[in-house]
């Protein structure tokens, strides 16, 4: 009892220390948002705050945010933050939106941390699961990563996808599908990507049912139809929503259509846009297609072959999806990162932590260098920046097929004890 | 670049050569076929005007008119018929179309001729009122009209597309006379190519269009060398249909030519025309300055008071006069104050005006005409100002400009002067745009100069289209008043976007032209009301166009990026791959892989072979040879 008193003491306190310092980073540097708002690094024209004011400019002013090149985010942001006073008068309380936004993330991966899951699921229980962080571990990494403190500081709306996703996963491993569906749902609306995440989580929800699966066989097909309503009734109710708000369909093209055919190619640290720029436009619209299918096509396998543990998938897709969705920013690298933690079991059996580390902070200062270069120097070109997003890009994904190998031999463990710390190989 | 001429140009182009100006002279002058309004539809008139600083604005204007009920019949006399054809076929009510080059210097010059009404920005610029039921049929129309003119010009008005074409809602009113000037087909729209290099091949073709192609009267000055040489010229065609209040509606086209000649440039001749400063002894020095010594000089405004000839600046005189003009209206007009003594060639008839600041001249048909200035003496070494007729202040100053760094993000600021002391001036500017420049409309402020904080009350009304890529550009139209005796900045920010690398043209580094900023002041005096007397706008200007540095990529790694990217991925993919289905086994169980084992077995070979070789002491050769059967 007391020590759960000190456990809630000691969470109110990070959370607390979290929005001090966010708030301190708003007040005592006026001029770092707006400077971490124009990074690329950050915003993406799908999540760019000035374009989200712009988008709320034109929405005020009876012009259509969608009827022009420079809005691409979900319609339902706009009445959000139209709620809020004025940006420009009162700044705070966007900033208190964003604080909040982040310590509701926060909660969410201490409450997936707290459960356990990624140690011991319901089909599989780790060997090493006692060697694990406590959720305020987990959550304190996540609220102090620096990627995570300039995503909210730049106030890029992936922090609304990125607390939308947690609180799927969170949801899901409560024993609330439909909540788990209905977050995933809101996730997709705000940055379509967060669909793909369907199968994993379905499989999650159907792990962690409160009721146990009854005998009848096809009882999964029954859970998985159900579920793909949810999440298909969520989103229909959001678009429906949306299009009674903005009066027509032209969003749907805006938001979701931008991301599919990489329409503004603005550099981000993504491999997609300088791909693009250099394409030839006989093949843009293959290669498009082929990228698409590059990310979609992790689904399915890791969901096979990584059955037992839903929570790993879903770690690892949204891994992948920071290095190859087409605009991807820090806020979702800071996203992987934050879930990272939650498998602290498996850390003695990563092969490249060093490697790993070392690429992302040697790409963490150079890639602002080089953009620097290329953009505002004039010495560098944009292969400098080009070079930069590529390493980040293997970086990541070295730590995503890493991650990968540690837990699934910790899985082969299970079956041969006696190879823990044998050297090994495949075949 | 001249796109092939359509066919129609080419069969219209002779009928015009059958019909020869010398038969319409037969026509206009024999005393049995006096046509009432034959006299007054057509004239043309040169005025001059020397300005500060040694320049001299010399303005050509061409009007000639035909009768609706003419034009309909296909009857055409002094209206281009190559032009009118064209007009019918893409339904045009109205149509400008302005060649631009250079800068109007506002501070040294003054207000604009003609109050800015026949200027365009820098490039080609052109707008039309054009007949159509949808938006959709005036798109047609519009294509079919910069195609033809595309042609008619050789100029690049075909690249005027979707992207450079915009529908302005306040910023124009048609100057014509329409019968149903609001109705609903009739539609406005107006395109801007600013990166359009004016040239030779341009006015070809727009002297062609003038009843004597340039041979006789005022147009025999115009010539290339000279005319594309100058400070700043703008070439405008206008037609509109005009209804006088009594009599018949006419179709009226007006052409005109203003260009700002450099007499110190002009006058240089052609075999040495590089500038060097004069020898010392041949100085004139400001003696008034308090450090003027026989060893320092600072020189006069000399040139100012330079003297000049037509022949001297446009390099030939004036080849009489066109024989088809109204000869009531005086060819050449010169504006300096009649205290100047100007000498004109033999047998022309000087006209003071009652202004006391201009003078107009008619000479002969058949002779060639020439204008002499002596140089004003100087009085005491002083500048004398009052040989050169005062320019008249603009109502308004605008320069606009760039500002921030890099080429990522900007911003755009107007600075926007009002000299009166007195009275506000009331505007509309307007901004067309390229879609590559992502305007950030909640960012536009006005700041008068001096005040602290934002003064966005100045901005009335917006009306904004924001762009669509790759379809559509910015259409910024802002009505804004600016306080007498003031400043005023009008600031917006924007974002510069990547485009794909077929996009960029092959200077890509050179930056894209951004068109200019079109400002119509408005006219105050609305008591006309119907629009047919007072016109819509009291003055319009253009700032410069503005060169936009947008970021590129490296043109020449399309297949290195495919190559690094996909390599990237593939390795990502293939590790994934590698992990997901190989199976895990201790590193001394299960088979052998393939290279450990060949080398495995080529060991225990070689030593089987050793070990043989040393028992029956075989000769080297057979294990060389059983080695190659591996």
């Amino acid at each position: 009892m007391n020590g759960g008193k000190v456990t809630l003491r000691r969470t109110a306190g990070l959370y607390a220390g979290a929005a001090v310092l966010r708030l301190a980073l708003f007040t005592l540097f006026p001029g770092l948002p707006d400077l971490l708002t124009g990074r690329v690094e950050i915003s993406t024209p799908v999540t760019s705050f000035k374009r989200l004011q712009e988008g709320l400019f034109l929405y005020n002013h009876n012009v259509s945010p969608y009827d022009g090149g420079v809005y691409h985010q979900a319609p339902l942001l706009l009445p959000i933050f139209n709620l809020l006073p004025s940006f420009s008068a009162f700044p705070i309380f966007t900033y208190l939106l964003y604080i909040a936004i982040d310590i509701l993330s926060a909660h969410a991966l201490l409450r997936i941390a707290e459960s356990g899951e990624a140690g011991s699921s319901a089909r599989f229980t780790s060997p090493r699961r006692d060697k694990r962080w406590s959720g305020a571990i987990v959550a304190a990494l996540f609220l102090f990563n620096p990627f995570t403190i300039a995503t909210c500081i730049g106030r890029s709306t992936t922090v609304f996808t990125t607390c939308a996703i947690l609180h799927a996963i969170a949801n899901a491993i409560s024993g609330r599908p439909f909540h788990a569906m209905v977050a995933l749902a809101f996730a997709s609306y705000l940055s379509m990507y967060p669909l793909l995440l369907l199968p994993p989580l379905i499989l999650l929800c159907y792990d962690r049912q409160k009721l146990p699966a009854t005998g009848a066989p096809n009882a999964w097909i029954k859970f998985t139809a159900t579920m793909v309503m949810d999440v298909f009734g969520a989103l229909a109710v959001l678009f429906q929503m949306s299009f009674f708000l903005t009066g027509s369909w032209e969003f749907l093209s805006s938001t979701y259509g931008v991301q599919l055919t990489l329409s503004d190619l603005a550099p981000n640290i993504g491999l997609w846009w300088y791909f693009f720029v250099e394409m030839f436009d006989s093949f843009r619209s293959f290669f498009l297609a082929v990228f698409w299918l590059h990310l979609s096509s992790y689904v399915g396998g890791l969901s096979v072959r990584l059955r037992q543990q839903p929570l790993v998938v879903i770690t690892l897709l949204l891994g992948i999806f920071s290095i190859f969705k087409p605009y991807p920013s820090i806020a979702d690298a800071s996203l992987f990162l934050g879930m990272v933690p939650l498998y602290r079991h498996v850390f003695p059996l990563l092969r490249y932590s060093f490697v790993i580390a070392a690429i992302i902070i040697y790409t963490t200062f150079l890639g602002p260098a080089f953009y620097h270069l290329w953009i505002y120097a004039g010495s560098g070109n944009a292969n400098f920046f080009y070079a930069i997003t590529l390493v980040w890009g293997l970086g990541l994904s070295l730590l995503v097929c890493d991650l990968a190998f540690a837990v699934l031999r910790d899985e082969w463990e299970v079956e041969r004890p006696e190879m823990a710390g044998k050297e090994i190989r495949q075949i | 670049m001249c796109p092939s001429l359509p066919s129609s140009f080419l069969l219209s182009l002779l009928s015009l050569l059958c019909f020869s100006p010398y038969t319409a002279l037969a026509i206009a002058s024999s005393p049995a076929d006096s046509i009432s309004n034959s006299r007054s539809d057509y004239h043309e008139q040169l005025i001059l005007r020397p300005l500060p600083l040694s320049t001299l604005l010399a303005s050509f204007n061409f009007r000639s008119n035909t009768s609706l009920s003419a034009f309909e019949a296909h009857n055409f006399r002094f209206f281009p018929r190559s032009l009118g054809q064209i007009l019918e076929h893409a339904g045009t009510r109205e149509l400008h179309l302005r060649f631009s080059l250079g800068r109007w210097d506002a501070e040294s010059w003054g207000a604009r001729p003609w109050n800015g009404a026949r200027e365009g920005g820098t490039g080609v610029e052109m707008w039309a009122w054009l007949e159509a039921d949808t938006d959709e049929e005036a798109d047609r129309k519009w294509l079919t009209l910069t195609n033809a003119l595309s042609g008619l010009f050789c100029a690049s008005l075909n690249f005027i597309d979707s992207t450079r074409t915009t529908r302005p809602v306040m910023s124009f009113q048609p100057e014509g006379n329409h019968i149903d000037a609001n109705a609903t087909n009739m539609h406005l729209l107006y395109g801007v190519l600013p990166h359009e290099v004016v040239c030779t091949e341009n006015l070809t073709p727009f002297l062609k269009l003038l009843p004597c192609k340039g041979k006789a009267g005022i147009a025999s000055l115009l010539d290339g060398h000279k005319l594309f040489d100058s400070s700043w010229q703008t070439m405008a065609i206008d037609i509109r249909p005009v209804c006088p209040e009594d009599g018949e509606c006419v179709l009226q086209i007006e052409q005109s030519i203003d260009m700002v000649l450099d007499i110190d440039r002009s006058k240089r001749p052609r075999d040495n025309p590089i500038p060097r400063p004069p020898p010392a002894h041949e100085m004139k020095c400001n003696t008034s300055k308090p450090y003027h010594a026989h060893d320092t000089c600072f020189p006069t405004d000399s040139a100012a008071n330079q003297d000049w000839s037509l022949s001297q600046i446009f390099g030939k005189p004036i080849k009489g006069t066109c024989p088809l003009t109204d000869p009531t209206v005086s060819p050449v007009c010169i504006q300096v104050p009649d205290s100047r003594i100007v000498f004109a060639s033999e047998g022309a008839v000087e006209k003071k005006n009652p202004d006391q600041t201009s003078r107009c001249f008619d000479f002969p048909a058949e002779n060639d005409f020439e204008i002499f200035l002596p140089a004003p003496e100087a009085q005491d070494g002083s500048v004398v100002i009052e040989h050169v007729a005062k320019p008249e202040t603009p109502l308004l100053y605008a320069e606009r400009s760039f500002t921030g760094h890099g080429q990522e993000r900007g911003g755009v600021q107007t600075i926007l002067r009002n000299p009166s002391p007195d009275q506000e001036v009331e505007f509309i500017y307007m901004e067309s745009l390229p879609w590559f420049m992502r305007i950030y409309l909640h960012t536009i402020s006005a700041r008068v100069d001096g005040q602290p904080g934002k003064a966005d009350s100045l901005i009335q009304e917006v009306y904004y289209r924001p762009a669509v890529d790759r379809a559509r550009g910015t259409q910024l139209e802002v009505r804004m008043t600016v306080p007498p005796a003031s400043t005023v900045f009008l600031t917006y920010d924007f974002e510069k976007s990547i485009l794909r690398y077929t996009e960029y043209p092959p200077d890509a580094n050179r930056g894209f032209d951004v068109a200019a900023a079109v400002i119509t002041i408005l006219n105050k005096d609305k008591s006309g009301g119907n629009g047919r007397n007072s016109r819509f706008a009291a003055y319009s200007l253009r700032t410069t166009t503005l060169l936009c540095n947008l970021p590129t990529p490296d043109f020449s790694m399309p297949y290195n990026v495919i190559i690094f990217t996909s390599t990237a991925i593939a390795l990502a993919f293939g590790g994934m791959f590698n992990i997901l289905v190989r199976r895990f086994v201790a590193a001394n169980e299960g088979p052998e892989s393939g290279l450990k084992k060949g080398v495995n077995k080529l060991k225990a070979k070689l030593a089987g072979i050793l070990k043989k070789g040393r028992k029956e002491s075989a000769p080297a050769v057979a294990a060389e040879e059983e080695k190659k059967a591996w």
